[in-house]
């Protein structure tokens, strides 16, 4: 069993402070995942904060059957957490001047941040599903199989939202 | 961009790129502070909650009891000006 798991089993036994290591082994790929579907590095960290307490919350609650792995289940919290969010809420202003950690490669950040904003304008009129699975497909190197099961559809429904946004993509390419 | 090899391509430069990605300073501690006010016992959240709530009420009371407080030291006041009169007459 991995730390990932055996943290949400010292969880499940009432020690709330083992929950630090669930996000720490997993807060930056969802944040990085979050940024990749909402565009915007502030409002992936409302997502991925929300998406944490709603797992706490399930966890206390012993909602969390553990039929699939602990990273998986946040996998899917966030990616549903997201698409709700780019669906309901307005966009938030980027920080300017957001804090990053000290131990992170600076100019790294500054560059992905510069991609981060390319792809939101490339992706920016997709509807947010469509946003999803491509991101999931294309960013996050899902398959179609994981892709479904993370969003909650059949992988017809998957295809077909991949078809959709790679055409509007390619539409919107050809307009002058 | 209509040719697919340039779409693709252009998703995995964004890929690589973005891969730095991190979580801003401060997040951790900011996703565990709003855990922490989920893990607080159920009876202490319902005590929180009802606190909130009972906020107002105890606030208007305590603008009445000043009310009646100043009211309270102002009659005082008046009947011992009378008790002080009736002496003097005395």
């Amino acid at each position: 069993m991995d730390t990932l798991e055996k943290a949400v089993d010292r969880v499940l036994s009432g020690d709330a402070s083992a929950f630090q290591q669930i996000v720490d082994a997993t807060s930056v790929r969802l944040v990085r995942l979050g940024a990749r579907i909402m565009g915007n590095q502030a409002d992936a960290e409302d997502v991925v904060q929300e998406a944490y307490v709603k797992a706490f919350r399930a966890l206390k609650a012993g909602e969390f059957d553990r039929r699939s792995s602990t990273a998986t289940w946040l996998y899917r919290i966030v990616v549903n957490g997201a698409i709700d969010a780019k669906r309901s809420r307005t966009r938030r202003a980027e920080q300017a001047e957001m804090q990053i950690d000290p131990s992170w490669d600076g100019a790294a950040f500054a560059e992905a941040r510069l991609a981060l904003s390319e792809l939101d304008d490339w992706l920016g009129d997709l509807p947010p599903d469509q946003r999803a699975a491509l991101v999931l497909q294309s960013l996050e190197g899902l398959n179609n199989t994981e892709i479904a099961q993370l969003m909650g559809v059949s992988e017809g429904a998957v295809e077909q939202r991949l078809v959709r946004a790679r055409a509007a993509l390619r539409q919107r390419r050809q307009q002058p | 961009m209509t040719d697919p090899e340039d779409f693709d391509q252009r998703l995995a430069r964004l890929a690589r790129s973005t891969e730095a990605l991190r979580p801003s300073a401060g997040f951790s501690a900011r996703v565990m502070g709003a855990v922490a006010t989920e893990a607080l016992p159920s009876w202490l959240e319902s005590a929180r909650v009802s606190s909130r709530r009972l906020l107002p009420i105890a606030a208007i009371a305590a603008a009445l009891a000043v009310v009646w407080a100043v009211q309270a030291e102002r009659s005082v006041d008046d009947e011992l000006a009378t008790s002080y009169a009736s002496v003097e007459l005395e």
